[in-house]
């Protein structure tokens, strides 16, 4: 029986580090490879071993796949290919390829210089790891092998991001990474087509939630802007270059030019070159409105947003600045932020998520007093600062900040919920679904759900390392010869119904990975064959003290009278025919009263035709 | 294009009139928000479709954050529990004390059993039937008992109201009435004595301790073609609300039922002649403040206190216009109309309220200042 195998290697059940390991038509491909943020141990990365413990990755797997650029998909990526081992190809949107490396290479700073950890991946490997990416285009088939082939889908969750749909033969998997079925200000919504796969992967991590709605988490933010504005304070908002960075400005820019502010609002240096540049390279990726305007203008250059520089952070007044990175844990952001952390009049805007080890996780994580990690980062080996110690740019009363500006934590990432799903569910119709990327027990509903509203769909919530085996009838098209059809119709009755199957007669022909079915005498003469006959025969013992020409015409006459309406003919060759069947008598060597009775046919006996009575007339 | 102006200019306002607005879309519209603790409720579907939804929606954990709010990104609804009705559920209550949740779907013979899950599993079940004497006509109110073992009041019209205990599913009262009249709400005032507001407006008080009837008080000349009711203790004193289709409003104290207490005649233009989702809440926490929907697509909070027992024009404290400013709602003028409203029990002006368009909005209002 095909089947098709899902192995969770992480994101089973649990969020982070997602890792699906997929076995399809004698394929194996890895969809995603990501990080566990929470973890700093082995935990961390997915559990590569249970491929290894078999032999080589690169034996092993046909292909990765990598859904978008976030850590929890791609992170664990320069780990498994250069320090497991991994040397097949990776795929991968054009944006995720741009952008994945510089996030990659924050992170193992973070990680490394930061943090002190050791075996981890170095920059180097990063680099090696990206030389084994093939980038993939939007609905654009690509041909792994000659019988593997993916195609990426827009997922609409950050730029570049996709789903993807593998295929082997008439069998075939989705995969969703993480989307998002509402388009936002510059990104649009997910889509696929009704490709109806053997199985649909999806996320799940926003599956038990009712989420509120856009507007209102961008009515949040500008409320707290404006009113931090209105109060004379600044704001700083850490950001990534790209993504929900200009997502805000268009916001912002929006509702300035609106309520007809003047505070002044800047974006980093560097950071609109950085982001113009990615969105010129990749403004297919975005939403039709932003692609219509950035013919007419550059959507990302704003009237009230200017370019920022490093003295402004000590102008009086009230002003709002996006710098990166966006979680605080060096460069630009983290400068302004020691700046204005003791007012309580300025504001901090966490748009996004912070790792470990950072400023920005610290703040979030409710703390006032920056002590451990302000030291931390400026000295790298911890020493004890000598009293009054000041250090440029900033300085320090009794070696700490009290964080006193006020701190907003803002989620605006864009994943499906249980709309969402239905809805893809919906547009792919699959076969089965499965959820990962969320905790299991709290989504029995859903999956009551899902099988309650599509009827015929099974739905599956693995735990990492347990496998799920679909079985798959993958439909084998075959040709008809029209001979075959022909005589098909000549048997009458009416003509073969396409949507009902129906029993045919013919001669399958396997030739060249094409399927034929022809008559017989076709199949013959194609492959130059002769036809043989098969018979079947049987002897009877008959006690008849004759010659053995007696007794067979005693047989011919006796078969003759009872076998009225059959053509019973005795032949000068000393045999006797009933139709097709043939007998023969010859005596037994032993006693010569005892005459042997041979029966010789073939498979297709006349129907009604059996010799009935041995008894012969004396 | 004004349609989106509009909405806008709302959105803009909206900035300044609300602490907290979200905005949610049900995947089927519900006419009951039902508290099940202080942070979660009970949604569920009604509409004509094979089956309905019931779901337990734990709150924005947001709103519930009392110190360093900002520190919470979370604004969504939780599912925590989620089951499945064949009936429509038109009325719900959950059974204090319990994990249980009693619905009324369409007129019929039965009422409907649910137990809500724990931790360990998100489904929401249904654990049996309470089959009626007799068929009702019309939807069937509800009460959760208050005191002793669980139990529910629940009545379609007088002559059918009974309390039903739910472990032995026994009657426990018969209000013994034959009267016809339909029940448009029934409620609790203690452990044994309960008020029922009839369509037309009358009074009824009960004793489940007394099977000898009810104590009808008629409401007296006023229109209206249909009422609604609530009662809010305070203290000794316990008042009595009552909603009209043309909308009015009087206030009655329960130790006086025959004359109001103070009246007013509300600005609003009903749009909704059928008016079965007439409501009227008090507020658990804001003194004399009352919640008013089911008339058109906003819902209208009043402040009571300088009412006079002459009826009079009363301006409305604040009004909540987001069920017409959703996307969308200008094409279906109708599917606006709002369902019900719930007032939060402890956050005092938070209300959470629901639309047959399928939003549900959680807003809490900004108090205006009396200098501004």
């Amino acid at each position: 029986m095909p089947e098709i195998k899902v192995t969770p290697l992480g994101a089973g059940q649990d969020v982070g580090r997602s890792c699906i390991l997929v076995s399809i038509g004698g394929k194996n491909i890895m969809l995603d490879c990501g990080m566990h943020m929470g973890y700093n141990d082995d935990r961390r990365f997915p559990d590569f071993s249970y491929i290894t413990q078999n032999g080589r990755l690169t034996e092993f797997l046909d292909c990765v796949i990598i859904s978008h650029f976030h850590l929890d998909h791609c992170g664990a990526l320069p780990y498994m290919s250069e320090m497991v081992g991994y040397d097949g190809p990776i795929y991968m949107t054009h944006p995720t390829k741009a952008i994945c490396p510089i996030l990659l290479e924050d992170f193992r700073k973070i990680t490394v210089d930061k943090k002190g950890e050791t075996n981890f991946f170095t920059s180097q490997m990063i680099k090696d790891c990206m030389k084994k990416v093939v980038p993939l285009n939007l609905h654009q088939t690509v041909q792994v092998d000659d019988e593997l082939e993916i195609k990426a889908y827009y997922a609409g969750h950050v730029l570049g991001a996709a789903m993807v749909q593998i295929k082997v033969g008439s069998e075939s998997v989705v995969y969703t990474g993480d989307y998002n079925m509402t388009p936002d200000r510059h990104l649009g919504a997910a889509w696929i087509d009704k490709c109806r796969p053997d199985i649909l992967i999806s996320e799940s991590t926003y599956a038990t939630t009712i989420r509120d709605s856009k507007r209102c988490r961008e009515r949040d933010f500008l409320k707290k802007v404006h009113e931090t504005v209105e109060r004379g304070g600044k704001v700083l908002i850490p950001v990534f270059a790209l993504g929900r960075a200009q997502e805000l400005c268009i916001l912002l820019e929006t509702f300035w030019e609106r309520m007809n502010l003047k505070a002044p609002i800047y974006f980093s240096t560097g950071l609109t070159e950085k982001a113009n540049h990615y969105y010129k390279l990749f403004i297919t990726w975005t939403n039709q409105k932003i692609r219509k305007t950035f013919v007419q203008r550059n959507m990302f250059e704003f009237k009230h947003i200017k370019a920022f520089d490093r003295s402004y952070a000590d102008n009086p007044g009230p002003m709002v600045v996006f710098a990166t990175p966006g979680m605080l844990h060096a460069g630009q952001s983290l400068q302004i932020f020691k700046k204005w952390a003791g007012n309580e009049k300025n504001m901090v805007i966490m748009p996004g998520y912070c790792v470990q080890g950072t400023v920005g996780h610290k703040l979030l994580s409710g703390q006032k007093n920056m002590l451990d990690c302000f030291l931390f980062i400026l000295c790298p080996t911890p020493i004890a600062p000598p009293a009054g110690l000041s250090m440029p740019g900033i300085s320090f009363s009794k070696y700490s900040l009290e964080v006193k500006l006020q701190v907003e934590y803002m989620s605006f990432s864009a994943h499906a919920d249980a709309k969402g799903i239905m809805q893809l569910i919906r547009m792919a119709e699959p076969r089965n679904v499965m959820l990962v990327h969320g905790e299991a027990k709290k989504m029995e509903f859903l999956k009551d759900k899902i099988e309650q509203e599509f009827t015929g769909i099974s739905c599956f919530m693995p735990a990492n390392g347990e496998t799920t085996t679909i079985p798959t009838n993958p439909s084998v098209p075959v040709d008809i010869s029209l001979n075959l059809l022909k005589r098909e119709a000549a048997f009458g009755g009416p003509l073969p119904d396409p949507k009902k199957p129906r029993t045919m007669h013919g001669t399958l022909i396997m030739k060249d990975s094409s399927l034929r079915l022809v008559s017989p005498e076709q199949a013959l003469k194609e492959l130059d064959l002769n036809e043989h006959q098969l018979r079947f025969t049987c002897r009877v013992q008959l006690q008849d003290p004759y010659s053995d020409t007696d007794t067979l015409s005693r047989v011919y006459n006796h078969l003759k009278s009872v076998l009225k309406g059959y053509t019973v003919q005795h032949l000068p060759d000393g045999t006797v025919m009933v139709e097709s069947i043939v007998l023969k008598v010859s005596s037994s060597a032993e006693d010569p009263n005892t005459k042997v009775v041979l029966l010789s046919w073939s498979y297709q006996v006349t129907p009604g035709c059996t010799i009935q009575g041995s008894q012969l007339p004396h | 294009m004004d349609e989106q102006t509009e909405e806008d200019d709302w959105f803009i306002e909206s900035l300044h009139m609300y602490t907290d607005l979200h905005v949610f879309e049900l995947q089927d519209p519900t006419r009951v928000i039902g508290w099940t603790s202080d942070k979660s409720v009970c949604v569920a579907g009604y509409k004509a479709a094979k089956v309905h939804e019931i779901l337990e929606l734990l709150l924005p954990q947001k709103l519930s954050a009392k110190d360093n709010q900002g520190l919470c990104p979370e604004r969504d609804f939780k599912v925590l529990h989620g089951g499945f009705s064949e009936d429509s559920v038109n009325c719900l209550t959950h059974i204090s004390g319990t994990r249980c949740v009693v619905t009324s779907g369409d007129p019929g013979s039965s009422l409907h059993l649910w137990h809500i899950g724990g931790e360990d599993c998100d489904v929401l079940k249904k654990i049996g039937d309470i089959h009626l004497k007799t068929e009702t006509k019309s939807v069937c109110k509800l009460a959760s008992g208050v005191a002793g073992a669980p139990s529910v009041l629940h009545g379609s019209q007088i002559s059918d109201i009974e309390l039903t205990d739910l472990t032995s599913r026994k009657l426990l009262y018969t209000a013994g009435e034959d009267a016809s009249d339909k029940v448009s709400g029934l409620q609790f005032v203690d452990a044994s004595v309960f008020v029922v507001c009839t369509d037309g407006g009358d009074l009824c008080l009960g004793d489940v301790r007394d099977p000898s009837g009810l104590r009808r008080v008629p409401l007296g000349e006023h229109g209206g073609s249909h009422w609604c009711m609530d009662l809010k203790k305070d203290g000794v004193s316990c008042s009595v609300a009552r909603l009209s289709s043309s909308s009015q409003v009087v206030v009655s104290d329960l130790r006086d039922l025959r004359s109001a207490f103070s009246q007013a005649q509300l600005n609003i233009q009903p749009e909704n002649t059928s008016c079965e989702f007439l409501s009227v809440t008090w507020a658990p926490v804001l003194d004399n403040c009352l919640a008013v929907s089911g008339l058109d697509g906003l819902v209208h909070i009043y402040d009571t206190t300088s009412w006079r027992p002459d009826s009079s024009e009363a301006p409305a404290l604040f009004v909540h216009r987001g069920h017409v400013m959703s996307p969308g709602s200008e094409a279906d003028a109708g599917a606006s109309l709002v369902t019900t409203h719930v007032w939060h029990p402890w956050r005092p002006r938070t209300l959470l309220s629901a639309a047959m368009d399928g939003s549900l909005h959680v807003w809490d209002w900004v108090e205006k200042r009396t200098t501004s």
